[in-house]
């Protein structure tokens, strides 16, 4: 016999209100701790994909979604942009790179990306971190395929597998609402014509590239252009090679653009200039990633503080609730107290074993919000990668957990304390008399 | 005093042709067990005066409802029956006992110890671990088994973990109860009754308080139990001051007070003030 068993059998003894109340903490803690993981994950995975780059050109609508679509892969891009719209920006002023990028074609559901092979060379992913491989190599022909670290575990793909895409970014069924874009107004087919072999995957980077796939702008613009040659054509024709691609054919969604700036410094001087100077051609829209993404969040965070406070609320009521679940027991518990008292406890004794109780509900409510708010963020992670095409660590991070471990279980001692005092002013002589 | 007894164990019958002492500064002998001289008694209480609080809708001018003991002394191992009417103050007497109500003058000493010398926590330890208590009602933990409510009289009287299971189950053993793990609230009266006594009796103590122990019982089952009560406090050496006002218990006890006797204040109409 110890205070445990006593505390057992005591939770155990009302154990339809200790289940509610440790559900109640539960649900808070959960919510809290999803709300918070995807609060720090979500802004991290966005400030990931945007890598080095110090602006991004697409021909979409605004500049939001010339970066959702452009760099987190969300839809593909409605409108595209010529080769030589390319050659005038890259010539406008002094770029570090001016990356041409196309996205439009999938391979089951994981969006590939066509692109210069500078966006392995000389962008970077994470500001200071190269590309790294983690088997393979990088393409260096048409028709090859490097997978990012997520793409290549979706997909099951490994280096020297054959695959073919299809177009529209997401896999069969999925994309049927998704096909209304202007440069990709014909109907979702597979390009069997065309066989890719994947000759490396990268290493994780934490942000959106890892879940897609990378080819060169070739192989993109040939299978598009023998597919349009051979409708044209209402017949089979003999594929379709570089020779056979006119400036029609090359088309591109996006640009990433870096100006120079001084060795091992991020802030381009000229950026603002630059920035207006393209923002007069009619036909693009300019957007510079980070601004794009601190507005998305000013927008986020609104929501997420109201359901953050909404979290804090239901924490707190569940507080509540263990106060009231004990003061209410406390009724009936008083002759037990007084038993205890007679027993040899001290009132001191009893009031620890009531806060403890309480404590300990906390305690179990935190560790099944734990268990929730791990689902919870799984689940949040998957319907923010399905439907904005973010991803996000959905893992919690140790230290908040632990803190809202704390915090449940601090609350849950305090809203003891009331009846704890209650038992611990249990008067032994008054509660111990006959009932009769 | 002339006692006819058989040997007390579970079903064993106790034939006591009861004399009232005479005086009260007279120690008592014991019906079973002969008092050490050496060893202070089980209880004794001098000089003792209990003053009710006033409450609303007193009448101004009437003294307040006091008890008051000149002297009680309880040898060890002996048995006692205190008999009292409703409102006499026994119920007060007990918690006074149980160092559970502070008196306004006089001392209890239990086992050689005043127990309202002792403050807060260390007066609890001490009744925990000196003074065993059966109630009318029996008051077990409900939600707990019968082995956890004795063990659980051993834990909060301070007796080292490791012998709180072995003690416990010989004590129930020998009180016949065979489902040591079921809930109490699942046993019957009867059997509730012996957990209660084995609980009261778990930590060896001095003294065993019961208060109205049979009143919740039939009169069979009422004989069975004081037959218990009374056997198990012999074979532990505790001394038993039993409160009652059950006429059929007077002839159980060698040794029969009434308070109404000792106490030399007014009596008091009913025991509403306490409630």
């Amino acid at each position: 016999m110890n205070d445990w068993t006593i505390i057992f059998r005591s939770l155990r003894a009302r154990l339809f209100s200790t289940i509610t109340t440790v559900l109640m903490v539960g649900i808070a803690v959960a919510l809290m701790l999803v709300l918070l993981t995807m609060r720090g994950a979500g802004q991290k995975a966005f400030e990931r994909g945007s890598g080095d780059m110090h602006l991004m050109v697409s021909a979409d609508d605004s500049a939001l979604v010339a970066v959702l679509n452009g760099i987190f892969y969300a839809n593909p891009p409605r409108r595209a942009m010529t080769w030589a719209k390319y050659e005038e920006i890259a010539r406008s002023a002094p770029f570090a790179y001016v990356i041409p990028t196309q996205i439009g074609d999938n391979f089951e559901g994981v969006a590939v990306m066509a692109t210069a092979p500078e966006f392995f060379t000389k962008f970077r992913p994470n500001p200071g971190e190269a590309w790294a491989l983690r088997e393979g190599r990088f393409f260096e022909r048409s028709f090859e395929v490097v997978l990012g670290s997520q793409a290549a575990r979706q997909s099951g793909l490994t280096v020297g597998s054959e695959l073919h895409l299809t177009h529209g970014m997401h896999a069969s069924g999925d994309a049927k609402g998704e096909k209304e874009g202007e440069a990709h107004d014909h109907d979702e087919n597979v390009h069997n014509e065309f066989t890719y072999t994947v000759v490396g995957i990268l290493k994780p980077t934490g942000g959106s590239h890892d879940r897609a796939m990378f080819t060169d702008l070739n192989s993109t613009w040939i299978i598009h252009a023998h597919e349009k040659r051979e409708r044209a054509a209402g017949a089979e024709i003999p594929p379709t090679t570089e020779a056979d691609l006119t400036p029609a054919d090359r088309l591109i969604t996006g640009m990433y653009l870096r100006l120079v700036t001084r060795e091992g410094s991020d802030v381009a001087s000229n950026l603002p200039q630059v920035f207006d100077q393209l923002r007069r051609d009619p036909t693009i829209v300019v957007a510079q990633p980070r601004q794009e993404i601190d507005k998305l969040f000013r927008i986020v965070r609104n929501i997420d503080t109201l359901f953050f406070a909404v979290a804090v609320v239901v924490l707190i009521s569940s507080a509540v609730a263990i106060m009231l679940a004990l003061y209410n027991s406390m009724e009936q518990r008083r002759r037990q107290v007084a038993v205890m008292r007679v027993l040899g406890a001290s009132a001191g004794h009893v009031f620890g074993l009531i806060v403890t109780e309480s404590a300990l509900i906390g305690l179990l409510g935190a560790a099944l919000g734990v268990v929730l708010g791990l689902g919870g963020s799984l689940v949040a992670a998957e319907v923010l990668r399905s439907r904005v095409g973010l991803a996000i660590d959905a893992s919690l991070p140790p230290g908040l957990i632990l803190y809202m471990v704390l915090v449940s279980v601090l609350l849950a001692a305090l809203a003891g304390l009331i009846p704890a005092l209650m038992a611990y002013r249990t008067s032994v002589a008054k509660n111990l008399r006959p009932l009769a | 005093m002339i006692i006819l007894s058989t040997a007390a164990h579970d079903c064993a019958a106790v034939y006591c042709f009861p004399l009232m002492t005479p005086t009260l500064s007279e120690p008592a002998s014991a019906a079973a067990a002969a008092p050490n001289p050496a060893s202070p008694p089980a209880l004794f209480i001098r000089g003792l005066k209990y003053t009710y609080p006033r409450s609303e809708g007193d009448e101004v001018g009437v003294a307040p409802w006091t008890l008051s003991l000149t002297q009680l002394e309880l040898a060890r191992a002996e048995q006692m029956l205190l008999t009292a009417s409703s409102g006499a103050g026994k119920s007060t007497l007990l918690s006074l006992v149980a160092g559970l109500m502070d008196p306004a003058t006089g001392s209890i000493e239990i086992d050689g110890q005043n127990i309202h010398a002792l403050r807060g926590a260390a007066r609890d330890r001490f009744r925990g671990a000196r003074v065993g208590v059966i109630f009318q009602t029996f008051n077990l933990l409900v939600g707990f088994s019968a082995l956890e409510n004795v063990m659980s009289a051993l834990y909060f009287g301070g007796v080292p973990t490791k012998e709180h299971a072995p003690r416990a189950r010989a004590l129930l053993q020998r009180l016949g109860i065979a489902r040591e793990g079921a809930l109490v609230e699942r046993l019957s009266v009867g059997q509730q009754q012996r957990v209660a006594v084995a609980r009261a009796l778990a930590c060896r103590p001095a003294l065993v308080l019961a208060d109205e122990p049979t009143a919740s019982l039939d009169p069979e089952n009422a004989g069975v139990a004081m037959e218990l009560v009374q056997g198990v406090c012999r074979e532990q050496g505790a001394a038993l001051l039993c409160v009652s006002h059950d006429p059929s218990m007077a002839a159980r006890f060698t040794r029969r007070e009434s308070l109404a006797e000792l106490s030399s204040a007014p009596r008091i109409a009913d025991d509403r003030r306490l409630v």
